[in-house]
């Protein structure tokens, strides 16, 4: 990792001298510009190795990622691009156009599976949580956590029973608010660390074991999104949001 | 894949005599016989209607065994007592042998004491079309409307050179009857035709103009009879099928045409049986099947009184060789993105019915793509969606002809396009791409735009300013992804959230560790404090017998104000110091107060009130108090300081 940095700082100093060549691009803003460009012309196998090399310096950013999606959606691989939205989307889940592509290309996937049924104000705070980032949920749950741990820590230095009742009062508060947001962010979390993959060749069939011999239980195509509940010997075991589970060659899939 | 329609080869027949008709002698009409069904059953049974009684049918081959290229003469036998009507035999079931002549019927009558039997014969000539053990299948009689069946017959097809069997005739080349085009085989003259000995030269040909087609391609399939003799009468055994082709019948002239051909060194008659146009409905190899023709010839006739009164006709049975097509798939690279399935050669054309209109005033858009080649498949709209027109869903009419053997197709939409915005408009360019075989690749065409220019309409359709305006809802026309992003500001790596950052763990545990801080502090200061109280407490009877004992060393009537004023200030400070409060300030109800609650008794209060009472009007009254009120004074503060000593440390 270490060497991946430096590698990048080294990169990102001859960058900052070098002239911008497109023979010669090397650096991930080069790169980026690069597979822009290549995009805007219609070359997306281009923009794509622009792109690609840019995750490869180990460069995350959501921007790349979406463009990256864009332009798999232009070659027609539903699947990569689907991969790469949602990737951009945990990077960066406030960008309401990873959030429209992503949408747009999952209504062209040939599998239709229902989700389950969620109540109104768990699914209104859901999609509420769902365009916050990570980040700025931990940056409110440090607030929301100084607030009250600042009001708890003055409780023994003041004297006065009001006073002293009306920060109890104002701790209890920020301590619900610190359950709360603290709750938020472990939800980003738990979505953010899920184990979710896409199908990304054109069809698999998901057996009942691990292994080619086991029975066929259902089909399905490239761009669904499954989960991943289990992994064993290259089979991932992989189930539906409506509960339908088995086993897929890993090589059919790929994490998110 | 459509019904096929009925073959005008069977009504060729009918054409042609009409045609002789007019021309030859009308001893010729009794050519004029119906098929050969008819001729047979009328000329056997004399139109009898006899009940056929003791039918009995068998099948015999005049060899078990034969040489490869050899023949078989299979001769089927209906006999009875009284024969109706007999139809020949259904050879359609034998797929090992090439029917390469046949039938010949014969009857024979028998009188045996006073019984007749009647018996008819039908003689086929087999050539096997392979070696080994080759079957002829059980073949069905029709004897008045009664399906007889014969029993099957296995010959044994010999290796060899090609030789007929002992005391058989040199046979023609291997599979050569010459009446079948070759799989593929290109258009031309086919290959000569071995008769057998007797029967007239007759052959059936299919070719097709080109062996190898792309997907929906029309191929082109022709039938042709090349004869050197008189056709009577001929039709199809069976409706032709193409299974993966789809069939378009390419019409023939009402009476056929014949034309000489010459065929090496013999001369034929050749006439077009049939023509379709195949387009194919998949890839790989398609086969067109195998067509069965029965075919009414002239019989040459030893008997003269039989050729001079009668016409002596045989049914001959000739069969296609089934044709291999090559079908190749389109190409999937350089596909454009609206190909709509056309494949051929195409044109388009735009056309409006006027190009001034008024708002909510209706226009005629009519685009018509023809052309070579097969439109069945063209299902897309072709006019996109118009933000400034209201678009009616087209009506959709197509057509097709022949023009020279090959497809035509014609389709046109109709369009009524309702204008919703005044001002210079225009019907974008019309985009329609097909495939073109000659050339394998795509072509894209295009219509130029039409400009419309369309008026403010009457009143209530966008009218002018102020007055009415009618609005209609933005409407999408297609939807597709964001464009990609730039990044002005710079790439950020990303990839590690905040929460996992050290930064993030020292900030949780700070706070933390500085309540915890906090805490220690407070119940530090407060442990402090309740020691001071306590020490104070201790404190407080010194405090007081310190000032009672300045009170005695002042305890004189100059210092009468100071000594009451220590003595006074020795019990207030006593009951602040045992209540942990300032002495400043305190009056007597406060005191009351403290040493209420510090559990003093009454009698204590009072006197302690008494004493304090006296100290206060000794210090602050205008006349002076003399030494034994001082020292009861002095007597009474420490009596009550003991007692109050005592009851509070209780």
């Amino acid at each position: 990792m270490r060497t991946a940095r430096l590698s990048l700082v080294a990169l990102l100093a001859l960058g900052a001298t070098a002239p911008l060549s497109p023979a010669l691009a090397s650096t991930p803003r080069e790169l980026f510009q690069n597979g822009n460009s290549a995009y805007e012309q219609g070359n997306f196998e281009v923009a794509v190795d622009a792109y690609q090399k840019i995750l490869a310096y180990g460069f995350a950013d959501p921007r790349v990622l979406y463009n990256l999606a864009n332009a798999y959606f232009k070659q027609g691989k539903l699947g990569a691009a689907i991969l790469y939205y949602a990737r951009a989307l945990r990077l960066d889940p406030s960008d309401q156009d990873v959030r429209d592509n992503l949408e747009f290309a999952r209504g062209l996937i040939r599998d239709r599976i229902p989700e389950t049924g969620i109540p109104y104000p768990v699914a209104a705070v859901k999609d509420l949580l769902d365009t916050v980032s990570v980040d700025l949920l931990s940056v409110l749950f440090l607030c929301v956590y100084f607030a009250a741990a600042g009001l708890v820590g003055a409780l023994p230095l003041l004297t006065g029973d009001l006073r002293r009742r009306a920060l109890g009062y104002g701790a209890a508060v920020t301590g619900v608010c610190v359950l709360l947001v603290g709750g938020a962010m472990l939800y980003k979390i738990q979505d953010r660390t899920a184990a979710n993959a896409i199908v990304m060749t054109d069809r698999v069939d998901v057996l009942s074991g691990p292994s080619a011999d086991n029975t066929v239980l259902f089909t399905v195509h490239e761009g669904t999104r499954l989960e991943v509940r289990n992994r064993r010997d290259g089979w991932y075991q992989v189930s539906l949001p409506n509960a339908m589970s088995g086993w897929v060659p890993s090589g059919s899939v790929e994490r998110v | 894949m459509r019904g096929e329609r009925r073959d005008p080869a069977d009504r060729c027949v009918g054409a042609m005599s009409k045609g002789r008709r007019r021309a030859r002698a009308p001893a010729r009409a009794l050519r004029l016989l119906p098929l050969l069904i008819g001729v047979l059953g009328a000329s056997v049974c004399g139109g009898g209607a006899a009940v056929a009684q003791d039918i009995g049918v068998r099948a015999r081959v005049d060899r078990d065994s034969v040489v490869e290229g050899g023949q078989v003469a299979l001769t089927v036998e209906v006999s009875g007592t009284s024969l109706g009507e007999v139809a020949p035999p259904d050879v359609s079931g034998i797929t090992d042998f090439d029917i390469v002549g046949g039938p010949m019927s014969s009857n024979r009558f028998q009188w045996i004491n006073g019984r007749t039997s009647a018996t008819r014969s039908y003689t086929y000539l087999l050539r096997p079309r392979r070696t080994g053990s080759q079957r002829i299948p059980p073949l069905g009689l029709l004897v008045n409307g009664q399906t007889y069946r014969t029993e099957s017959i296995d010959v044994e097809v010999i290796p060899g050179g090609g030789a007929g069997t002992p005391g058989n005739r040199p046979s023609p080349p291997a599979g050569g009857d010459g009446e079948r085009g070759g799989p593929g085989r290109a258009p031309g003259p086919a290959r000569p035709q071995q008769e057998p000995a007797g029967t007239p030269v007759v052959r059936v040909i299919a070719d097709v103009d080109t062996p190898v087609a792309y997907f929906s391609q029309q191929v082109t399939l022709r039938v042709l009879l090349d004869t050197q003799t008189e056709i009577l009468n001929l039709g199809m055994k069976d409706t032709p099928t193409f299974p993966g082709f789809w069939a378009e019948e390419i019409k023939l002239p009402e009476n056929l045409e014949m034309r000489r051909v010459q065929r090496g060194s013999e001369a034929y008659n050749e006439y077009t049986l049939m023509k379709r146009a195949l387009f194919p409905t998949g890839s790989g190899m398609l086969t067109i099947p195998a067509m069965t023709y029965q075919i009414q010839v002239r019989r040459r006739s030893l008997d003269p009184i039989e050729s001079f009164f009668f016409t002596p006709t045989e049914t001959i049975t000739r069969r296609t060789e089934p044709i291999a097509i090559e079908v190749h798939p389109l190409p999937a690279t350089s596909r454009p993105a609206g190909f709509s399935g056309a494949v051929g050669n195409f044109n388009l054309t735009v056309t409006t019915d006027r190009k001034d209109s008024q708002v909510n005033d209706a226009i005629g858009v009519k685009i018509r793509v023809a052309g070579e080649g097969n439109l069945n498949a063209v299902n897309a709209l072709p006019l996109p969606e118009l933000s400034d027109f209201k678009q009616y869903s087209p009506k959709v009419s197509s057509s097709t002809s022949i023009v020279g053997d090959r497809l035509r197709g014609e389709k046109v939409w109709d369009y009524v396009l309702i204008p919703l915005a005044p001002g210079a408009q225009s019907i974008p360019p019309v985009r329609f791409s097909f495939f073109d075989p000659r050339t394998a690749t795509y072509r894209s065409i295009a219509s130029p735009p039409i400009p419309i220019q369309v008026a403010r309409g009457a009143e209530g359709s966008a009218g002018p300013p102020g007055v009415l305006v009618v609005q209609s809802d933005v409407r999408q026309l297609r939807r597709d992804i964001h464009f990609i992003k730039q990044a002005a500001d710079g790439l950020k790596d990303r990839s590690a959230p905040f929460y996992r950052s050290p930064w993030f763990a020292v900030l949780v545990l700070l706070p933390l560790a500085t309540d915890l801080g906090v805490f220690v502090y407070a119940r530090t200061r407060d442990s402090q404090r309740a020691n001071a109280r306590q020490r104070r407490e201790r404190g407080a009877r010194t405090l007081a017998r310190r000032r009672l004992k300045e009170a005695r060393r002042r305890m004189a009537p100059s210092t009468a104000r100071a000594f009451y004023a220590e003595v006074a200030q020795a019990l207030t400070e006593y009951v602040a110091a045992k209540s942990d409060t300032s002495a400043a300030g305190l009056t007597h109800d406060r005191i009351e107060e403290l040493l209420t609650s510090r559990g003093a008794t009454e009698e204590d209060r009072r006197t302690f009130h008494r004493c304090l009472a006296a100290c206060d009007y000794a210090r602050f009254a205008p006349t002076s108090s003399g030494p034994e009120e001082m020292r009861r004074t002095l007597l009474a503060a420490e009596e009550i300081l003991v007692r109050l000593e005592r009851s509070l440390s209780a």
